[in-house]
């Protein structure tokens, strides 16, 4: 090649944003290679199994375990007895992994063996004798606030019937409880008396909120070793490994820089990995007693028995408008069932009273939880933490108020939807908003005002199937939420001397897709393709801090941590070049491989041969950057008001069923949806991602019911725990509102959670339409359906009630 | 833990029936319900399992006749896709349509899914209505003995049949249907695939001139066993199918049946639903 040819090579302009990028894992998990937590054995290792309890609530009389521990095989037994330093786990800290004296439900933990295979752990769990004496069992959260009700932690008394109250400041798996309240939250903003009185319509209607649970296709699992000085190596399939070595630590009474998190590939997290539940702590007590390593994996049996679930809610809403279709207030008041033991279920009303005030403006909005003990399974995080119950209550009764006033639904809302620049009652900040675009593009594209007209014209004739259409819209955090002291993301971005990419991120993988869009993100800041990247994400001794996946936030914090990093080392290289080849900064870029000039793309330098020369010379030097992004946004203040979020999302989704009137048979037919994304990064990605999230929803309203009969779960299988199924899944017609954040990488904002939390408000709206039955309860299985159409059904009434 | 001790995989049937004697075996085909009903302890693995896949005179479906044989290890997949079973009873093809998922008609057989005796089975249904029979081999004596019962009679109650432990069921066999034969099937269940019925409705007769005779009605999901419905069939047993006759035997079948409350539906819904199903069923008949 001549001089001139070479000088003559261009490079053009080229964007990865807004392509359709395979998953980096997806040959991998396609071809099955993936190493799950299932696959790792590490020599030396044991196989934990545990006793849980065979009765819902009673006292634990004795526990036997010498047969067991006389089992060829078997290594350790161990009951609450043999760990003297137990500490009560949990959000609320109520909760020993091993149950000391006492079970409160169907999962309770009574002895964990450790043994050298599955077979003789599972064969010393049945030589385990437990006496117990039965007490009566709170199965609903109504009874459980009933004066007189039974105690679910009470305070501890000592055989004589002295009390046992230990010093002020333990916590209540040690002091107990007076009452069985587990939580409470109380919020409100401006003057809900007022609210009312300015209203010309107001609505009261209860709704009630079923179990679900996440159903992840790899159960949970944990292998625990203490090497020889005493440091601690887990593989653990966490959302939150920096928070939770540090849990751990507490757990354990020891120095949390000791523990290292190894994150294998995980077979589904959606939030129920935001926890450390009794499994894991058992396992780590029988790595430590057995001085081996030990191996925990549960059976899909117990991963629906002691998994979390939904949060379950029974609610009771007071909303008001004018006639001119002005909102006027929202009153609402909820019981959260909190199982046995608290988890980050009771704290779901976060999230739910910032839908209560801010979808739609509200004026005037009271809010109030009670979050009460029962002897039912506890509730989790779950993807959308709370907005899909809220949300359920708040759409169903925007179409009964657009009725009541006779305004069309579509134009209630759009005159109620919020622009970008306000900030709601609560305090969040809309600096981005596509509400109002979201919900034209979703109605226009379903031609929903025509069709909503036709059903109702259609109702009465002849013939068992009705087709109703129903829409619902959504809020959530779309910029991280400021929950922990930090909400940030740490980068560690290393170059070698091939122009490849190791990109070190706190964010974890948990099948969302953060690693393709995270490189994605630095391949186009560094001008590089993404076979020029490798991700590590996965080991608490390498990445830096992160707060963990949740709260839609990865996109978000750890795209524009990683964008930091990138810009860092862009920095750094444009300015070498600049100086080797004598010309400004400013006229130089990085673009498919090679410094090229920022004007017209005439290639400079390849890069790779930038970065050896800046490396084998005199004055050696790598290319290796960090940063740490922290958002701008602000924690709550005692009244729960602030700007928690950096970015806020929104979606419209429009629902239409068909729905057989001689069965009660609910057909979703097609789903369109609307979303304020910011900006589509990964098209493939985030089409994935929402498909992925109308299904959950999709089973959340028509499916998926956790059935527990006072405190035992009926089926704990999917042969009856019916998942939605590829027949099932409806036609789905999504579209994207690039609303362009200001702050977002590249103007996108997170996702994660909002396609599931419309679908089953819109299923219901589409219903009612279809029917002009009203549905309050979910799932709206064909028997619910079926009863509800045939008058079958008496009208949930919760009566409001506010602990004290 | 299960107390197998021996694994026998016989390649004839007298070979099979020879093992059965002791009594004290689980015989295995598609393994689609003992896999998971013994790792969840509701069946217990004997001493013995016996893989009867490797018996060639299990298998095949094959006019015998004015009778359709189909051998005890046809699985859902052959027997749907069986010209025979295609040309002469689409109601069977129809039943096995519904029938779990792809990956488990692979594998499941007609005779596990009869032996299995679930009162929600879903070939059961179908076969009652078609007349079918029962072939069971054993060997009293040092020779190979069959006999035949009518499916209606074999089934005693969940998961039991009348086949005596040194029994194995060999084939199904179907007579011919006659001209002028209608038969219809359907499973109702939460979701369209991979489900077990709520309930299920087979009905089938001979339709001449409008008139329904030989009448065959039976229910899935409603009693211990799937069943026959006798006072619906004679409710519409030499009836004009008209408006009048398929409400009253519609009425008939609700009052007919006992089902029970369990996961899947209430015993209430269970009886609209028979109702509503054999109503809409009738109607269909009717008019095509």
């Amino acid at each position: 090649m001549s001089v001139a040819e070479k000088k003559a090579r261009v490079i053009q302009p080229d964007s990865l944003i807004g392509k359709r990028i395979p998953k980096m894992d997806a040959p991998e998990k396609a071809s099955g290679k993936t190493r799950y937590i299932h696959d790792i054995n590490l020599s030396g290792q044991l196989h934990g199994k545990i006793l849980r309890s065979e009765r819902i609530h009673a006292l634990i009389k004795s526990i036997d375990t010498s047969a067991a521990k006389a089992l060829p095989g078997v290594h350790v037994v161990i009951t609450a007895a043999d760990v003297p330093d137990q500490r009560p786990i949990g959000v609320a800290r109520d909760h020993f992994p091993l149950k000391v004296g006492r079970v409160r439900s169907e999962r309770d933990e009574i002895a964990a063996v450790a043994a050298e295979t599955e077979e003789i752990a599972e064969a010393a769990l049945k030589l385990i004798k437990v006496v117990y004496e039965d007490l009566p069992v709170i199965s609903n959260p109504e009874d459980a606030i009933k004066p007189g009700a039974a105690l679910i932690h009470p305070e501890p008394h000592g055989a004589d019937g002295s009390h046992e109250h230990l010093k002020q400041g333990t916590t209540i798996a040690h002091k107990g409880k007076p009452d069985n309240v587990a939580m409470t939250f109380d919020y409100a903003h401006g003057d809900v008396v007022r609210g009312e009185a300015e209203s010309d319509v107001v609505l009261e209607d209860t709704f009630k909120l079923h179990y679900v649970t996440h159903c992840c296709m790899g159960v949970s699992g944990m292998i625990a070793e203490f090497d020889a000085s005493g440091n601690l190596l887990m593989y653990s399939n966490t959302q939150v490994p920096f928070l939770h070595k540090r849990e751990f630590a507490e757990y354990l009474n020891m120095d949390p820089a000791r523990i290292r998190i190894i994150q294998p590939p995980i077979g589904g997290g959606f939030g129920s990995k935001l926890d450390i539940y009794p499994f894991e702590v058992i396992c780590l007590y029988l790595a430590r007693a057995a001085k081996r390593p030990v191996k925990m994996l549960f059976t899909r049996e117990e991963e629906f028995l002691a998994s979390p679930t939904r949060q379950p809610v029974l609610l009771t809403l007071r909303s008001g408008c004018k006639k001119d279709g002005t909102l006027t207030f929202r009153q609402v008041h909820t019981l959260h069932d909190n199982g046995a033991y608290t988890s980050w279920g009771a704290t779901t009303p976060f999230v739910m009273m910032q839908t209560f005030s801010s979808l739609y403006r509200v004026p005037h909005c009271d809010y109030h939880t009670a979050a009460v003990y029962t002897n039912n399974p506890y509730a989790g995080s779950f993807r959308g933490y709370g907005n899909l119950q809220a949300t359920f209550a708040i759409e169903q009764h925007m179409d009964m108020l657009a009725e009541k006033i006779g305004m069309d639904p579509l134009a209630f809302r759009l005159k109620n939807a919020q622009d970008a620049g306000e900030t709601t009652g609560q305090g969040m900040s809309f600096k981005s908003c596509g509400f109002k675009d979201c919900l034209t593009t979703a109605a226009t594209r379903s031609d929903y005002s025509r069709k909503v007209q036709e059903n109702v014209a259609n109702r009465d004739k002849p013939g068992n199937i009705k087709r109703g259409v129903g829409m619902a819209s959504m809020l959530h955090v779309g910029g991280g939420a400021k929950i922990y002291p930090s909400d940030g993301c740490g980068t560690i971005l290393k170059m070698d001397d091939f122009a490849n990419v190791t990109l070190i991120t706190g964010a974890s993988e948990i099948g969302q897709g953060s690693e393709t869009v995270l490189s994605q993100l630095v391949c186009e800041e560094l001008g590089l393709p993404m076979s020029a990247i490798t991700v590590v994400n996965n080991d608490t001794a390498i990445t830096p801090w992160d707060v963990g996946v949740h709260a839609s936030r990865t996109t978000f914090i750890a795209g524009n941590s990683a964008i930091g990093a990138a810009k860092k080392a862009k920095t750094k290289i444009l300015a070498v070049a600049a100086k080797k080849y004598d010309c400004a900064e400013s006229d130089l870029d990085l673009r498919g491989g090679f410094v090229i000039k920022a004007g017209s793309g005439e290639v400079v330098v390849e890069l790779s041969k930038l970065l050896r020369n800046l490396h084998f010379q005199d004055k050696a030097e790598l290319v290796m950057t960090t940063f740490y992004y922290e958002p701008p946004s602000v924690h709550q203040d005692k009244g729960f008001k602030g700007d928690v979020s950096a970015a806020y999302a929104w979606g419209t989704q429009v629902v239409e069923v068909e729905v057989d009137t001689d069965t009660g048979t609910v057909r979703m037919t097609k789903v369109t949806g609307a979303h304020d994304v910011g900006r589509v990064l990964n098209r493939l990605g985030i089409e994935g991602q929402i498909e992925g999230g109308v299904v959950m929803g999709q089973g959340y309203a028509l499916t998926e019911d956790l059935m527990i009969e006072n405190g035992v779960m009926k089926n704990p299988n999917f042969r009856d725990y019916k998942l939605v199924t590829a027949p099932e899944i409806p036609e789905m017609d999504i579209s994207f509102i690039e609303s362009m954040d200001g702050e977002g990488p590249q103007g996108a904002k997170g996702v994660g959670e909002a396609p599931s939390i419309c679908i089953a408000a819109a299923t219901a709206n589409a219903i009612a339409n279809a029917t002009g039955v009203r549905m309050f309860e979910l799932p709206f299985t064909p028997e619910r359906v079926y009863r509800t159409l045939h008058g079958q059904t008496p009208k949930l009434y919760w009566k409001p009630w506010k602990a004290e | 833990m299960n107390e197998l001790k021996h694994y026998l995989a016989p390649t004839s049937l007298d070979q099979a029936v020879e093992c059965l004697k002791d009594g004290d075996v689980t015989i295995l085909a598609g393994g689609t319900d003992l896999t998971p009903q013994s790792q969840a302890g509701r069946v217990k693995i004997k001493h013995t399992l016996m893989n009867i896949r490797h018996i060639p005179q299990l298998s095949g479906i094959t006019l015998e006749g004015k009778e359709i044989r189909i051998g005890t290890l046809a699985t859902i997949t052959e027997i749907m896709a069986h010209p025979l079973v295609r040309q002469h009873l689409p109601v069977l093809v129809d039943a096995c349509n519904h029938f779990a998922s792809d990956q488990i008609r692979n594998a499941a057989t007609l005779g596990g899914n009869i032996c299995n005796a679930s009162p929600a089975g879903d070939t059961l249904i179908p076969l009652l209505v078609l007349d079918a029979s029962v072939e069971l081999a054993s060997m009293p004596e040092a020779k190979l003995y069959r006999h035949s019962m009518p499916l209606s009679t074999f089934f005693v109650g969940p998961g039991k049949t009348r086949r005596s432990l040194c029994e194995l069921v060999t084939c199904v066999r179907i007579p011919l249907p006659a001209e002028g034969h209608v038969a219809r099937f359907h499973k109702l269940g939460t979701r369209p695939a991979l489900d077990i019925s709520t309930i299920s409705i087979g009905i089938a007769g001979t339709l001449k001139e409008g008139i329904l005779s030989n009448v065959r009605v039976a229910f899935g999901a409603v009693a211990p066993t799937p069943v026959r419905a006798s006072q619906t069939e004679k409710a519409l047993e030499g009836q004009r199918l008209d408006e009048a006759t398929i409400e009253k035997a519609a009425a008939v079948a609700r009052d007919e049946v006992k089902p029970i409350d369990d996961v899947r539906a209430s015993a209430w819904y269970r009886k609209e639903m028979i109702h509503n199903i054999t109503k809409r069923i009738l109607s269909h008949v009717a008019q095509a």
